[in-house]
C-alpha cells in the first residue's frame, strides 16, 4: 500500500527536511485517508492521498509545505509596488497654470 | 464554539514549541520559550483545578514560572531598540513624533495581530479561549525577552526590525501621529531653522460656487513655496498644505526612500540600549 510505504519511508526524511514542520501521523478509522495541513494563519487544507503513489505523496507534502496559508484565488496582477508615484501622482491641476503665476494685463498676481 | 488547538486532536506540545523555532530561524532556548508562552492566569487557573481535584500541593508541584520578567525585558528593548531606528533613519522627526510611531507598533492590535499570523495563540498557555489582545502582546514580548536571552541583543534587534518595520508599509506619518494643530506645530519647527513664518496663498480653485469646491492653497516662505495642499474649504486646504510642508519637513514623504533592511545595526548602540533601561 503506497501510503503505508510513505510512511515508512519518505516520511522521515520529509520531517528531517522540513523542521519547521510539524508531521503527525495517526490511523482514523474514517472514510479517505487525509492528508492534512494547516498553516499559520488558520487556513487549513485537506488533500485526499486515495490513489496516489509514496512519491506523488511526498511531492504533495512538499508543495503544501512551502505554501503560506493565504486563500487560492486568482491574483488580479502579477505585480505589486508600495510606491507607485515619485514625483507626485496626476491629478486634473497638474501643469494647469496656477493663479499666482498667471501675469497679463487683466490678470493681476495676489 | 472556538476550541484551543492543544485541545484538537494530533498536538505535541515540545515538537511544536521546536518546529516555532525553526520556522523563525532563530536558535532558541527552549526553556526560556516555553517560560515565555506561560501566562500567570494560567498558573492560577491550574493551581484552582488542582485544589477543587483535591491533589495536595506537595505531591504534583506546578514548577511554572510566568513571563512577566520576560515580557517587560522584551517591550523595553523593542521600544528603545525601534526608538533608535527611527531617530535614525528620520532625524529631523521631534521626539513626539518618534514616541507616536513606537507607540503604535507596539500597540496592542498592530503586536496582536502580528502573533496571531505567527500562530502565537496556539502556542500560548492562558485561561481564556479565544486569547484577548493584551495576553497575545504580552506573549509576543515574552518571546522576545527569550529571544534576548538567548540569542544576545543584535540578533533580537534585526528580529524585532523584519516583524515590526514592515507594519509601516503604506501608512502615512498623521495617521498614526495625531496633530491637532500642524499649523502652530509648522511654525515652530520654521523657527527652529530660522525660516519666516509661512504665508498662505490660494494657487488653484475649482467649482467655488458650487456644491464640491476644491481650493489648493501653497504657503510660501520668503516667496518661496514650500508646500501646497487640497481641500474642500480654504481653512481645510490650508491644514492639509500644513501638514504636507511637516511631512516634508521631516523627511517623511510618500516618496521617500524605502527602509534600509540590508545591514543590521550596531552593536554597540543595540547593548547601550540594554544597559539603559
Amino acid at each position: 500500500r503506497p501510503r503505508r510505504q510513505f510512511v515508512e519511508e519518505a516520511a522521515v526524511d520529509f520531517a528531517r527536511q522540513h523542521p519547521d514542520v510539524v508531521l503527525y501521523v495517526s490511523p482514523r478509522a474514517g472514510p479517505a485517508p487525509l492528508l492534512l495541513a494547516e498553516y499559520l494563519n488558520g487556513t487549513v487544507r485537506e488533500e485526499l492521498i486515495a490513489s496516489k503513489t509514496s512519491e506523488e505523496i511526498k511531492q504533495l507534502a512538499t508543495k503544501l509545505a512551502g505554501q503560506s496559508g493565504l486563500d487560492i484565488i486568482r491574483i488580479r496582477k502579477p505585480f505589486h509596488t508600495d510606491n507607485p508615484s515619485v514625483q507626485g501622482q496626476w491629478h486634473p491641476l497638474t501643469n494647469k497654470p496656477s493663479a499666482l503665476t498667471i501675469q497679463g494685463p487683466r490678470l493681476q498676481p495676489q | 464554539s472556538p476550541v484551543r488547538r492543544s485541545e484538537k486532536p494530533n498536538w505535541d506540545y515540545h515538537a511544536e514549541i521546536q518546529a516555532f523555532s525553526y520556522r523563525l530561524h532563530e536558535n532558541f532556548s527552549l526553556d526560556l520559550l516555553k517560560t515565555a508562552f506561560v501566562n500567570s492566569c494560567y498558573i492560577e487557573s491550574e493551581e484552582a483545578r488542582r485544589r477543587e481535584l483535591g491533589i495536595d500541593k506537595e505531591t504534583v508541584a506546578l514548577n511554572l514560572q510566568d513571563n512577566s520578567r520576560l515580557a517587560e525585558q522584551g517591550l523595553s528593548f523593542s521600544r528603545s531598540y525601534l526608538r533608535q531606528c527611527f531617530e535614525g533613519a528620520y532625524p529631523d522627526l521631534p521626539a513626539k513624533g518618534v514616541g507616536a510611531l513606537v507607540d503604535f507598533l507596539t500597540s496592542q492590535e498592530l503586536v496582536s495581530y502580528v502573533a496571531q499570523n505567527l500562530s502565537v495563540q496556539d502556542l500560548t498557555l492562558c485561561r481564556e479561549f479565544p486569547v484577548p489582545a493584551d495576553v497575545l502582546q504580552r506573549t509576543f514580548f515574552a518571546v522576545i525577552g527569550a529571544l534576548l536571552d538567548s540569542s544576545g541583543p543584535e540578533k533580537t534587534g534585526i528580529f524585532v526590525r523584519d516583524f515590526f518595520i514592515p507594519q509601516l508599509i503604506g501608512k502615512d506619518l498623521f495617521e498614526i501621529w495625531e496633530v491637532v494643530n500642524p499649523m502652530g506645530l509648522l511654525e515652530e519647527e520654521l523657527t527652529k531653522r530660522n525660516m519666516s513664518s509661512p504665508e498662505p496663498r490660494i494657487t488653484r480653485q475649482l467649482g467655488v460656487s458650487t456644491v464640491l469646491p476644491l481650493y489648493f492653497v501653497g504657503l510660501y516662505c520668503d516667496k518661496k513655496i514650500i508646500a501646497e495642499g487640497p481641500g474642500e474649504t480654504l481653512l481645510a486646504a490650508e491644514e492639509e498644505a500644513a501638514r504636507v510642508a511637516l511631512r516634508k519637513l521631516y523627511g517623511y514623504t510618500e516618496n521617500r526612500r524605502p527602509w534600509d533592511y540590508s545591514k543590521p545595526k550596531q552593536g554597540l548602540a543595540a547593548e547601550k540600549a540594554v544597559s539603559s533601561n
